[in-house]
């Protein structure tokens, strides 16, 4: 919890001839994070190679490639795909086999014929786009063509055009440019050229068919349609290749994506002629048990041992360490960046926080409750793990919002039965407007200004902890004072506003006698602490003083939790009145038909307008309350840029170990 | 004489304080539409070089999007500052 996992170096050292089974066990624990040898300039591995892959390698990923291919072709992806029995590794060897070249042969011949089909139905569409122009053209197509002692154009003019040379001239107009075709004798076809570029013509191709264009581009079409029955027919052959060989595919491709991942493995070991190290990553707590059963696989023959680690060069991979309810959350933290291995990792207050400012801003059950089913609903549809994660973090966020929803006394703009508990939101909006008692506006600024103050406070004080942890010698205590110095400034401006201005669900201090000047002890304290504070932050880095105002800014920037919730109470409110004030109770007073069109239109308004505030509801409050934590939070303490801990191995889903 | 001297200023009075009123949501409404002109000129430019990074590396999404919002506040001290008038 609010630390990553601990980690610890592995240094595995053994014949080569074990590097099967280390491989083989290794891969089964899925715990190792390999730290890839690099050849030039490994420091100790003087002598050591790049190792080469195991037997078996290229024919494997030759497979993969196949099956990837395949399941190109027929559009199956494993990560959507429930996992139903799985199937053992010697009976998929042998399906591979025997299956896999008819399978590759089957689907490749009937994509290729598809394509064909594609092509040909393409050139004929071609034929129809040239014909068309000339269906304007009382004649045969053959006509145009094949002169001695004539020259035919055809094709667009913009206006109109005089040829003066003796000709046969068509001419059709069109809703842009006119189609012409003239045909004009050979010896006079300078002349007419120049006429007609006067009038910016623009030829077309005269096609090369015979007969009336109407019946050629009845028979393309006819052929088109024919040709697009016989690429369903293919569609539906290769539909049912997908039914029939579905399971067997994915599973072939997981196997297969292990048998590759576990023979090319050595080109991440360095390697000598006889033997062969491998470094990495094993969590703290899991080392005993994986050297414990590496040695029992090798019968003794191989050397692990944990290497000491250098925080300030080695690249610890980080795995987040955190309780089962605040997983999904880590989601939004990747999104930004994860943790450093000797940071704070805020993923907790992450988890803990988010739904309540997303809650806040959103506060309604009627819109909470639409979230919610919308989450389960799509919980059918999206499969992978992020996506899981991110319906996790939806369905937490629309339950807070239920629960704010219920404080504030809202559903879908209406009031319930209850005054609100905690703060009104409702805003003096249609009927009845005059008689309410409003929003409690400055209850709500207030109460938001005093999570930033606190949320920022917080902030501040992981800052002071990850430098104290981070850095090290004269520095570090500059950084420490630094935040603290923030910190000051900041209640340094609050104690001194408390001193001098009352305000409700504040503490009051404009009571404190008065030390010198008519300035009371609460002003002085304030300008000491604010002065100490700049102090601090000037000592570590004087540039910073300029950021002095942005205290003000990410303060306040927290009213937005009030003002975007209050925006969404207010369309829903104008929506209410739209549809129920000005159309649906109108159109209930008289039932005419023109009532009944009212109320219709009222009921169609009712239904976009919170469609549309249920989205924008979910971009607001879920932005914002992000943006509250990236911007005003993390950049307070929260550096990122860990590397992520990838074990070697997988999670099987399909095959059996 | 006197009678209708106080009813005119009385009518004076509450014309006087509607057309406050208007004033105050006139303010209001340039509060709030003007920072939001605000914050779209600032992020027009980031979003954009937002867009191009993320194409280039999808890494960087978050961080992209933490600048792209950074200009959200102006509009939302405009929010407040409207509702301040208003209440």
């Amino acid at each position: 919890m609010l630390k990553p996992k601990q980690m610890s170096r592995i240094l595995i050292a053994a014949s080569r001839d074990q590097m099967g089974p280390v491989i083989a066990e290794l891969y089964h624990h899925h715990l190792f994070h390999i730290e890839e040898f690099v050849e030039a300039g490994a420091e100790g591995y003087e002598g050591f190679r790049i190792g080469t892959p195991l037997s078996g390698a290229s024919e494997a990923s030759g497979d993969l490639l196949k099956i990837r291919a395949i399941e190109n072709a027929i559009a199956i992806r494993g990560d959507d795909m429930e996992p139903t029995a799985r199937s053992s590794r010697s009976a998929l060897r042998t399906q591979i086999e025997r299956d896999l070249p008819g399978l590759e042969r089957e689907v490749e011949e009937l994509t290729q014929k598809r394509s064909k089909l594609e092509i040909r139905s393409k050139e004929s569409e071609q034929k129809i786009a040239e014909i068309t122009p000339f269906l304007s053209v009382p004649a045969e197509l053959e006509l145009f063509r094949d002169y001695a002692g004539f020259t035919v154009y055809a094709g667009y003019v913009t206006g109109d055009v005089i040829l003066s040379v003796p000709c046969e001239l068509f001419f059709s107009k069109g809703r842009e440019k006119n189609f012409i075709v003239a045909v004009v004798p050979s010896g006079q076809r300078s002349e007419a050229e120049r006429a007609l570029q006067a009038a910016a013509f623009q030829a077309v191709p005269v096609p090369d068919e015979t007969g009336a264009p109407q019946a050629r581009i009845d028979y393309y079409t006819g052929q088109i349609a024919d040709l697009a029955q016989q690429i369903a027919g293919i569609n539906g052959k290769l539909e049912a290749v997908k039914q029939q060989h579905t399971g067997f595919l994915v599973a072939c491709e997981e196997f297969l994506k292990a048998e590759v991942e576990k023979t090319e493995a050595p080109l991440r070991f360095a390697t000598t002629r006889q033997t062969f190290v491998a470094e990495g990553w094993i969590p703290t707590d899991k080392v005993d048990e994986v050297s414990a059963s590496l040695v029992k696989a090798t019968g003794g023959r191989i050397f692990v041992t944990v290497v000491p680690i250098d925080l300030e060069h080695d690249a610890v991979p980080v795995e987040y360490n955190n309780p089962k309810f605040a997983q999904p959350a880590q989601m939004l933290m990747d999104v930004y960046s994860r943790p450093r291995y000797t940071e704070v990792d805020p993923t907790l207050m992450l988890a803990i926080v988010f739904p309540i400012f997303f809650g806040m801003i959103l506060g309604d059950v009627g819109y909470g409750l639409i979230l919610l089913v919308m989450c389960f609903g799509l919980r059918k549809f999206i499969k992978g793990e992020e996506g899981v994660q991110f319906l996790t973090v939806l369905r937490n966020a629309s339950i807070s919002s239920i629960i704010f929803g219920l404080l504030f006394s809202e559903f879908l703009g209406f009031e319930l039965p209850w005054s609100p508990i905690i703060f009104s939101r409702h805003l003096l909006i249609g009927g009845g407007a005059e008689g309410g008692a409003g929003p409690a506006i400055p209850a709500l600024m207030i109460m938001s200004i005093w999570i930033g103050i606190l949320h920022i406070t917080l902030g501040r004080v992981l800052g002071m902890y990850n430098h104290a942890q981070q850095d090290h010698g004269e520095h570090r205590i500059k950084a420490v004072m630094a935040n603290f110095g923030w910190l000051a400034v900041m209640w340094g401006l609050v104690i001194g506003i408390w001193s001098n201005v009352a305000m409700p669900y504040m503490p009051n201090l404009t009571g404190l006698p008065a030390v010198a000047a008519a300035l009371n002890a609460g002003t002085i304290s304030g300008a000491v602490l604010i002065l100490v504070g700049v102090g601090c932050i000037a000592r570590d880095s004087i540039l910073e003083v300029v950021e002095l105002p942005t205290i003000i800014s990410h303060v306040l920037s927290y009213a937005r939790l009030v003002a975007v919730g209050l925006s969404s109470v207010a369309i829903a409110m104008v929506v209410n009145y739209m549809s129920i004030g000005m159309f649906i109770s109108p159109g209930l007073k008289s039932l005419s038909i023109v009532g009944i069109v009212m109320i219709l239109v009222g009921i169609v308004i009712f239904l976009l307008g919170h469609a549309l505030n249920t989205a924008l509801g979910i971009l607001g409050g879920g932005l914002h309350s992000i943006r509250l934590h990236y911007v005003e939070f993390f950049t307070k303490f929260y550096k990122g840029g860990g590397k992520r801990y990838v074990p070697f191995g997988m999670k099987r889903r399909f095959t059996e170990e | 004489m006197v009678d209708a001297t106080v009813a005119v200023a009385a009518t004076d009075l509450a014309s006087i304080q509607a057309s406050q009123m208007g004033m105050k949501a006139i303010g209001a409404g340039l509060a709030v539409g003007l920072t939001g002109v605000g914050t779209g000129v600032a992020e027009m430019g980031i979003g954009a070089a937002a867009v191009g990074a993320i194409a280039e590396n999808k890494d960087f999404f978050g961080l992209g999007l933490l600048f792209t919002v950074i200009p959200e506040t102006i509009v939302i001290f405009g929010l407040v500052v409207g509702l301040l008038l208003l209440f």
